[in-house]
């Protein structure tokens, strides 16, 4: 083992539970990560570099010699290894389940409407969940945590930071997109369950019902904030509706939309409403959209391509979504990727094979400096966190990870993942189960 | 694509050379007068992930007759030899599956009963599905096509060579041995729980084995004593009805059926080697099997392999104690690893799940290939034919881009019995027996543990 991190294991180690483990983590300190290769993301490669962190935030990063390591600093020799940004998920339901199969575990979404924007992530996030150190073992930083994608409108997400003593800690950012979801997935509520494609007694039950009822509800907030705003000149305190009410930073474009969809057609149905309305669109999936990427790509929309390993058509050539993420940003689209596994709902239990989603993208011809951006810096970006997160810079928050090799490459190892410049211990329950067995 | 051509006089001269100066076995000269120019096949420059026998830099390997007939620095195949020079590829044996349902449309569980070992997955298997397909294109020359885990005794495999283009029966592996899918913990006791039926309870389960087999060893009973009967010549002498089921289970019970099961916790292993050895039968492979890192030395023991996942956890109660570390742990106490599918999406990146493998638990190249190779073909019974690139063996190969255990391999060309059935540089689909329309099996399916009503 090359770095000294021989600090943090002493004291630590012994502490039983995860949760204390973070209570307890020493206070950020000045360390100097030295004769690493640092992936800066936003301004390329250094062979030998030296990144300084301090205060929780990185204080200096540049070529070896070129910057000066601060009397006192804690020196992490790197030689030999890999330093990049921490990673970001741009989809996750990190604290909203634990056990996939285990209903009394899941809190991911909100079944009886098709609009719920009212609810929020932050009320279910649970932040002990076993399955954020496992992801952040592979340098995985943050994340966005969204609903599942059952309703049309299906509440609202979060921005999480992959550590921390509790949930206030951890969320970064409350409210930060909407999450919509638009195809065949969100029809038939009631109807589905039946089963054996019959005709559902239940509005929505078609595409047109969907789109018509998402065109009225943002017609209603329309109408709500006109009445209100009434009401307020007149001296009156009229009742909110919490749902309504919760559209309005979305309907002034304040905050994104990110749009769930998958089909071309459906693409081009929910970005006509998009725009009637005038929101700040993230397309999200898009994997069956081949033939309308010339159309993303003059809506100046940044998409989300995920997950990068969906089927393809049965018509299609193997490798269809995997060149999705290069096509798109040949045609100068901004994107992020997803961790997802194919097709099925986002299960954050995969969030550790992140990296590997991205190396796929460059396995099948996309850039690999686009590919760490856009697990990185991009999604920070995407979600108003682009100032502080997603780069190697001076200023930024020093979440940093320190690898043995490319960090796309599922064959690298992660040995050090700082969270605002703490050296996080590198510990899961899976770990412990290793360790325990491994006597 | 680095089709040999523009090199070809340069390379027959190379080969002459070879033939006259190194003490050539008979086959091979057999070779060169017996075979027609283009049935033998030289792929040289190529690392050579061998599988059995260490990675040759720069190596060559010669398919006669669609047979490997010489793998080394360099071969003695005849001058007539197509040659693919491979310069900056990987060669690695075809990647094998020892645990799919692709292609099987929603015929994976016939999930009525939970002891339903007449059933045969041959008579569900789709060979047109866009899923071989996908596979073949990641690399996959051979897959064992299992019955669902809904039932505690399962129906009967299917082994197939992914040979995409050719009819049904021109994609069965020729021969192969016969397995069985056995299951146990959640699927089955959910499956018939919800329907207040037995089982809904591990004691359930197993008890509905044993039952089983009981019924079984009657009915071998009554065989026997027919045929003793008949042997003495007894004339009178009925014959026991024949009963498939119970035949079936006598196939297990006489070790003509590999068993294969699908078991997570710890001691449910040690329960099914239990009962397997009250009734007589050997487990082939637990599959899944992701709590073997807390008992492999005593698997190791009883020789019964292991189907897992690389990384998969946490998406049932019994998945809750999975690492991602189990499969380099249990190899190391002994036990035989093989990393498998169990979904058409990761059946299309079984190199890379390998790949992991070196970063979770530090395994070597040769012991990250081999659990997708040679050890599958193992579980499955056919490492004697397939699995490795040694003489001999089927030519079943993949030609790739890059290290085959990275992120970045893209498999390049798919020969499986020496002819060539996926080319990446053709424009299209890139498959060179196949140009019809295939079936889409629908949705995101396949998957035997997506937390599906009933547990495939």
């Amino acid at each position: 083992m090359i770095l000294s991190f021989s600090w943090f294991w002493t004291g630590l180690m012994a502490l039983s539970s995860f949760a204390a483990l973070a209570a307890q983590a020493p206070p950020p300190k000045v360390i100097a990560i030295t004769g690493g290769k640092l992936l800066t993301v936003s301004h390329g490669t250094i062979d030998n570099g030296v990144l300084v962190m301090a205060d929780g935030k990185i204080a200096a990063v540049g070529e070896s010699g070129k910057v000066s390591v601060p009397p006192g600093a804690e020196i992490v020799d790197a030689k030999g290894m890999t330093v990049y940004p921490g990673l970001i998920d741009p989809e996750s339901n990190f604290g909203l389940t634990e056990v996939s199969a285990d209903q009394m575990s899941n809190d991911l979404i909100e079944r009886s409407d098709e609009i719920m924007p009212h609810m929020h992530v932050y009320d279910a996030f649970h932040s002990e969940t076993e399955l954020i150190p496992v992801a952040r073992l592979n340098g995985v930083t943050n994340a966005v945590v969204a609903p599942a994608t059952d309703d049309t409108i299906a509440g609202q997400d979060i921005f999480i930071q992959l550590f921390g003593t509790d949930r206030d800690q951890m969320i970064l950012g409350r409210d930060v997109a909407l999450a919509m979801n638009y195809g065949a997935e969100q029809r038939r509520r009631g109807g589905r369950s039946g089963g054996g494609g019959g005709i559902s007694r239940e509005y929505p039950s078609t595409r047109m019902g969907l789109i018509t009822q998402l065109r009225q509800t943002f017609l209603d907030v329309q109408d709500y904030v006109s009445k209100q705003e009434a009401a307020v000149k007149k001296g009156e305190k009229p009742k909110r509706d919490l749902k309504l009410e919760a559209l309005i930073p979305y309907l002034k474009g304040e905050r994104p939309v990110v749009i769930g969809v998958y089909e071309g057609y459906d693409v081009e149905t929910i970005m006509g409403l998009a725009q009637e309305f005038r929101l700040k669109v993230i397309l999200n999936h898009v994997t069956h959209s081949q033939e309308v990427l010339d159309k993303i790509a003059a809506w100046k929309v940044p998409v989300i391509v995920g997950s990068i390993y969906d089927f393809p058509r049965a018509d299609q050539r193997f490798d269809a979504v995997y060149t999705l993420p290069a096509e798109l940003a040949k045609r100068g689209v901004k994107i992020a990727i997803s961790s997802a596994d194919a097709g099925g709902p986002v299960s954050s239990h995969s969030a550790r094979n992140l990296p590997y989603a991205a190396g796929c993208a460059v396995a099948y011809g996309l850039p690999y400096d686009d590919a760490l951006k856009a697990i990185t810096l991009n999604v920070a970006e995407m979600f108003g966190f682009g100032d502080k997160l997603g780069s190697l810079d001076v200023g930024k928050m020093a979440n940093v990870v320190v690898a043995n090799g490319d960090p796309l490459d599922v064959r690298t190892d992660v040995k050090q993942v700082y969270i605002q410049g703490v050296a996080v211990p590198m510990v899961s329950r899976q770990t412990r189960l290793r360790d325990e067995y491994s006597k | 694509m680095k089709q040999f051509h523009e090199r070809l006089p340069q390379h027959r001269r190379l080969v002459l050379c070879l033939i006259l100066i190194s003490a050539t076995t008979g086959a091979a000269l057999n070779a060169q007068q017996a075979a027609a120019p283009q049935s033998d096949l030289v792929i040289r420059n190529a690392t050579v992930m061998t599988a059995s026998h260490g990675t040759i830099e720069h190596g060559a390997v010669w398919v006669h007759a669609g047979k490997i007939a010489g793998v080394g620095e360099t071969v003695n195949a005849p001058a007539s030899a197509v040659v693919v020079d491979a310069a900056g590829e990987w060669l690695t044996p075809g990647i094998i599956d020892p645990h799919s349902h692709s292609a099987l449309d929603s015929d994976v569980n016939e999930a009525t009963s939970p002891v339903t070992p007449s059933m045969h997955m041959i008579d569900a298997f789709d060979n047109r599905s866009a899923d071989l397909y996908r596979a073949l294109a990641g690399g996959v020359t051979t897959e064992l096509l299992l019955h669902g885990s809904a039932n505690m005794i399962g129906g009967q495999a299917v082994v197939i060579k992914n040979k995409f283009g050719l009819d049904r029966d021109g994609m069965l592996f020729p021969n192969a041995p016969g397995s069985i899918k056995f299951a146990s913990g959640e699927n089955p006791k959910r499956v018939y729980g919800s329907r207040d039926q037995l089982p809904s309870t591990r004691m359930g389960n197993f008890e509905v084995m044993r039952m089983a087999f009981e019924d079984a060893k009657h009915y071998m009973a009554d065989w026997d004593a027919y045929n003793a009967k008949v042997a003495k010549g007894d004339k009178d002498a009925v014959a026991p009805k024949r009963d498939l089921k119970l035949e079936a289970l006598a196939d297990v019970l006489r070790g003509k059926l590999y068993v294969q099961i699908h078991c997570y916790r710890a001691d449910e292993f040690l329960t099914e080697e239990a009962i397997a050895k009250e009734y007589g039968y050997k487990i082939r492979a637990f599959h899944h099997a992701l709590e073997m890192y807390k008992v492999a030395d005593k698997i190791a023991a009883d020789q019964t392999a292991i189907a897992t996942f690389s990384d998969w956890w946490g998406f049932k109660d019994e998945a809750w104690d999975a690492i991602p570390w189990n499969a380099v742990m249990s190899m190391r106490k002994g036990v035989r690893v093989a990393l498998k599918s169990d979904s058409d999406d990761h059946i299309r990146r079984l190199n890379q799940e390998a790949g992991k493998m070196v970063h979770y638990g530090g395994a070597t190249e040769d012991e990250a290939i081999r659990m997708v190779t040679l050890n599958p073909a193992w579980i499955i019974g056919v490492d004697d034919r397939t699995g490795s690139i040694d003489v001999g063996k089927d030519a079943d190969l993949v030609l790739w881009n890059h290290d085959p255990l990275s992120t970045y391999a893209r498999a390049q060309k798919v020969y499986i019995d020496g002819d060539l059935f996926f080319d990446s540089s053709l424009p299209g689909l890139g498959t060179t027996h196949f140009n019809g329309v295939m079936h889409d099996d629908g949705g995101f399916g396949g998957e035997d543990e997506a937390g599906e009503e009933d547990g495939q």
